[in-house]
């Protein structure tokens, strides 16, 4: 109850850390119900990874850009930002340009996977001085967060909150049934691409935040627990993000209160309520079955 | 029945470049009903997603009656094409059909709600509308999905297959539905089946796809008739 009250504590020492990384358990899994509801889960793997690949190749140019010109003072967070967004967002269009094909899907995201991690170990191998830190925002530095990438994250968190909320009927609509959505004259590429943005957007600033494990993570786990308990699309949507955020918290207070790694310790635990919620799931329907004999 | 709702000219369709059905050319009038048969394979859900603009034609041109965009067609695809894992209840999937005609950033509303509810009453189930859609029976999901078609508020119907993987009561009842709607609302129906009975005496017309070819004929001069009630004719074919 004392760690839960100092963590709760205005001046919390780690405040802005336990923000932003409820915020990514907040709005992952508002993404990540597309990557299940659309069956892209091996993509919610695969692009964590690019994303990852992206900073990494920030941290290379980084290295190239301040031995060249010692001048510069270049913000490696800001840089690495932009590597993982750009990288994201390319692979991201580049899958979703072939998804038609959807014969060799997994093949495609497979490879993405691959090469990401192959070209992330290539970029730090390239870079004699990757600093610990650039490591660190690799693998995800959210005891880094500070009050700018708070701010920043609010925002564009917000911004693709809002995309979702504004146009989740005709997310709904290609999504589930793609052929009335062209037979009604929408625009199903574009539909596609926006959504694509908003996923692009929130992952790599949750694999800034977390890491791509913890990312990938909360794409996927919160969903697919919300969904054995749900039966509309809101509720579907909200039930995810409200597990996702109350796992993050309640990770947060356990890696705080037992000396744990924030990010497993978070996974982990969105991993035992999934399991908690279909255990209670299948021991109600075989009751209701039982009861019906 | 003398206004041609859709023409096609001498329309060329396939895939990929290769035609699968070339030199077609036919008219569909306004109220009529109309049955695309044909053995399997033959191209009769080709000829259905061309003319619903799914797959571009190769060669030729399609001509409609009325505006694609501001009043498209309801569509009846084959239920089983639909991804089980979408949290949806019936009132949500028959919603789907009004956002035909609502712009982006325009909501759902209480006159989307109002037609949705009552399309569903036309089908007879109304009753259902809070119920999750993937638990009903394979008849009822159809039926729903044409009260997703009428919740468009079309001019024409055009279903895929509406009573694939349907038992032959609830079969029956869906043939019983559609051609109800044509004949109490007026509405324009086109229906791909392979199935010769469950449109004996309902179709006006018959489009014969076969060979790489599609021709129409008055359905009388197709089908012979064998029963006095098409419904029991199809019951005692199963």
């Amino acid at each position: 109850m004392t760690t839960l009250i100092e963590i709760l504590s205005p001046d919390f020492l780690l405040r802005q850390a336990l923000i932003g990384s409820v915020l990514v358990g907040l709005i992952c899994p508002l993404v990540g119900v597309y990557f299940v509801l659309r069956r892209m889960i091996f993509l919610g793997v695969a692009l964590p990874q690019v994303s990852a690949a992206g900073i990494a190749f920030a941290a290379l140019v980084h290295q190239i850009i301040t031995s060249l010109y010692e001048h510069i003072d270049l913000s490696e967070r800001w840089l690495a930002t932009i590597g993982s967004m750009s990288f994201t967002l390319v692979g991201l269009l580049v899958l979703a340009a072939f998804e038609r094909h959807r014969e060799t899907v997994e093949a495609r995201i497979g490879i993405a996977y691959a090469v990401a991690a192959a070209a992330t170990m290539l970029f730090l191998a390239a870079n004699p001085t990757a600093e610990a830190h650039m490591v660190n925002l690799l693998k995800g530095d959210i005891l880094a967060t500070t009050g700018l990438s708070l701010t920043l994250m609010v925002g564009v968190f917000g911004v693709v909150v809002l995309v979702l909320m504004v146009f989740r009927k005709e997310f709904l609509l290609v999504s589930f049934d793609r052929d009335l959505a062209v037979v009604f004259g929408k625009r199903v590429e574009l539909w596609d691409i926006l959504l694509y943005l908003m996923i692009g957007i929130a992952i790599s600033l949750g694999v800034m935040t977390a890491g791509p494990i913890v990312t990938f993570g909360f794409l996927v786990v919160p969903p697919f627990t919300a969904r054995l308990i749900t039966r509309r699309m809101l509720t579907f949507s909200l039930t995810s993000a409200g597990l996702g955020a109350m796992t993050a918290f309640a990770g947060f207070y356990c890696a705080y209160r037992f000396d744990l790694p924030l990010g497993p310790a978070e996974v982990v635990l969105a991993s035992l309520v999934l399991v908690a919620v279909w255990t209670v799931n299948r021991v109600h329907h075989l009751i209701g079955r039982w009861r019906a004999t | 029945m003398h206004e041609a709702h859709i023409r096609l000219q001498d329309l060329s369709l396939g895939y990929d470049g290769r035609a699968v059905l070339e030199h077609v050319s036919f008219a569909i009038e306004r109220g009529e009903f109309v049955a695309l048969l044909g053995p399997n394979g033959a191209g009769k859900t080709t000829l259905l997603r061309s003319v619903l603009g799914l797959i571009p034609v190769l060669a030729g041109r399609i001509e409609f009656g009325f505006d694609r965009f501001t009043s498209p067609p309801g569509y009846v695809p084959q239920g089983e094409k639909l991804n089980p894992i979408f949290p949806l209840t019936v009132l949500d999937v028959v919603l789907m059909g009004t956002y035909g005609r609502l712009a982006p950033l325009h909501p759902v509303g209480r006159r989307q709600r109002q037609c949705a509810a009552a399309c569903l009453d036309q089908v007879g189930l109304a009753d259902l509308a809070g119920q999750p859609f993937w638990e009903l029976s394979g008849g009822q999901q159809q039926r729903v999905l044409i009260a997703r078609a009428l919740a468009v508020e079309p001019g024409i119907l055009m279903l895929d297959e509406p009573t694939a993987g349907v038992d032959p009561d609830a079969a029956v009842s869906i043939m019983e539905l559609i051609a109800q709607l044509n004949r109490d609302r007026g509405l324009t129906v086109v229906l791909v089946t392979h199935q010769l009975q469950i449109v004996r005496r309902l179709a006006h017309s018959v489009v014969w796809v076969e060979d790489g070819r599609a021709h129409k004929e008055p359905a009388a001069s197709v089908l012979a008739p064998e029963s006095a009630n098409p419904f029991r004719a199809l019951r005692g074919s199963e």
